[in-house]
């Protein structure tokens, strides 16, 4: 389909990059000039939502519009999960990017959009290979570990990307097409998206971002010598004392993330970081990355 | 024995390895090796570099601030050949009509571009383009233009035309490209997409994001091996 190459190759052009959560405009120039490839425009960041326990929506438009009128990088908004009109709205603001993101409550609790039908792209979270693989069947154009918003606790992420290695691992061994029809029912995919992850060596046809835990300059290059295209930062940056300096350390050592000395450098001296929330202390009902199916 | 040609791709941020894994797809006679870019050493080895597609804010302010700025402007005036799609474009420019503050531009080209001007991604396209009057045959290269820029402006000697716009950004290198600036296409509604400039050429459109491996070969031909 013509339409996905242009959909993915924004995503394409992302890589290497990081993409900021902010709630208003200032936020959204301080993430500009410390090197963001773009931003994504909601209300409240994620540590925010978390905390006040209330239904999470779609922004409301005006912000998004003062962001989009402030920055000239891309800018990404967030609808519920499997509400389309929150995404129909969002296309009509002529948005960039739709996050269709579990970090907001979920409005269908069991089907996702039908992405293929927008002319917006689309980033989905996903914790495991039939997640990712759904996404993509649905039309995701760009993918994203789903973390653990807004703990500052990476390692969700990690055991996100890990899995979905050991997962391509696993179907790429896979010997005859009964074994890959098991394991595509396995997961809940088509069939014929496992036999796509097969012809092109286990590579997804769109880009992974890691998201949901990053806090610091080495959990930015973690997630990127884990393989990772880039790195989303939601409450990370402006629930540290120096959001500014913070930001631009995180974006060098996306850049530099193969390099210590440099990571070393990027990482000392940035003052109070996020506070954190362990993951391993939330009860199974409190993760947001259990959102979505 | 001869030792390869070294093309590099700058690697700051961006879509940096498409462009290498289409130049590892060519058959070619000259023996050439793709490497990333993100340090001055690495930059010191190449023979050629590429500047790819991705946020030329991101890629600008990256630069500067890992100290990769001066290398960069160096490297342009060594008069080795450089590419720049689409982002690259903008950072090879001398000029930039809607550049943010503190964006700083390599200038390599006299251009000025105006970055997103087709404007947000919704507007962004692919298309079929005809190249053939300058890589011969190749009629129906297939383009992804995405929140592209295009060139604005072949500057000459009519300071006074460019100076009349306000927010211009110009590019503080003291090189000056010695050869004239060639139109290698524009669209039918007269948008500049392809220039190019002695051993220095821009595009605002993506072949690396094709399958097509013919601009990139076309590139090492002409640009690098000097066929």
């Amino acid at each position: 389909m013509s339409d996905f190459k242009v959909k993915a190759g924004l995503a394409q052009m992302l890589k290497g990059g990081v993409i900021m959560d902010v709630v208003n405009a200032e936020q959204a120039q301080i993430a500009e000039r410390a090197g963001a490839c773009a931003v994504m425009a909601l209300e409240r960041i994620p540590a925010d939502m978390r905390a006040s326990g209330q239904v999470c929506r779609m922004s409301d438009p005006q912000m998004i519009k003062d962001i989009m009128k402030t920055v000239s990088i891309p800018v990404m908004a967030k609808c519920r999960i499997g509400h389309f009109v929150e995404a129909q709205v969002l296309e009509a603001l002529e948005i960039d990017y739709i996050d269709e993101s579990e970090v907001l409550t979920p409005a269908d609790k069991l089907l996702h959009i039908e992405k293929k039908k927008f002319k917006v792209p689309f980033v989905c979270g996903a914790r495991n290979l039939g997640e990712a693989l759904r996404r993509i069947d649905e039309g995701a154009a760009m993918l994203r570990t789903k973390g653990e918003a807004g703990t500052g606790d990476i390692s969700e992420a990690v055991s996100h990307i890990a899995l979905i290695k050991k997962q391509i691992e696993e179907v790429l061994a896979l010997k005859t097409d009964k074994e890959i029809e098991e394991y595509a029912k396995e997961i809940r995919v088509p069939v014929e998206s496992l036999v796509q992850l097969i012809e092109n060596k286990g590579k997804f046809p769109v880009v992974n971002f890691a998201a949901g835990g990053v806090a610091t300059p080495s959990d930015a290059a973690l997630c990127m010598q884990l393989g990772c295209d880039g790195v989303f930062v939601g409450s990370g940056i402006f629930k540290s004392k120096h959001p500014e300096k913070l930001a631009k350390a995180i974006v060098n050592a996306v850049t530099h993330f193969d390099d210590p000395k440099k990571i070393l450098e990027y990482s000392t001296d940035l003052g109070e970081l996020m506070f954190g929330v362990a993951v391993g202390g939330l009860k199974d009902t409190e993760k947001l990355s259990s959102r979505g199916w | 024995m001869t030792r390869s040609l070294v093309v590099g791709v700058l690697a700051l941020q961006g879509a940096f390895i498409e462009h290498i894994q289409i130049f590892e797809k060519i058959q070619s006679p000259v023996s050439y090796s793709f490497i990333e870019v993100r340090t001055e050493e690495q930059l010191h080895s190449c023979d050629a570099l590429v500047i790819p597609g991705g946020e030329s804010t991101a890629i600008s302010l990256i630069a500067q601030r890992t100290s990769m700025l001066k290398p960069l402007m160096d490297f342009i005036k060594s008069e080795k050949p450089v590419w720049g799609t689409c982002a690259g474009l903008i950072f090879l420019s001398k000029q930039i009509v809607n550049g943010r503050e503190g964006q700083k531009i390599l200038g390599g080209m006299d251009i000025m571009v105006k970055r997103n001007a087709f404007g947000r991604q919704l507007n962004s396209f692919e298309q079929k383009l005809d190249f053939s009057t300058f890589i011969p045959g190749v009629s129906d290269f297939p383009t992804v233009f995405i929140r592209a820029p295009v060139v604005e402006m072949i500057l000459d000697d009519s300071e006074e035309t460019y100076n009349k716009l306000g927010e211009v950004i110009r590019s503080e290198n003291t090189y000056q490209n010695p050869s004239k600036v060639e139109i290698l296409h524009q669209l039918e509604n007269g948008l500049i997409v392809a220039v190019r400039q002695g051993n220095k050429i821009g595009t605002s459109f993506h072949p690396e994001l094709s399958d097509d491996t013919r601009f990139h070969k076309w590139f090492l031909d002409e640009f690098v091996s000097g066929k």
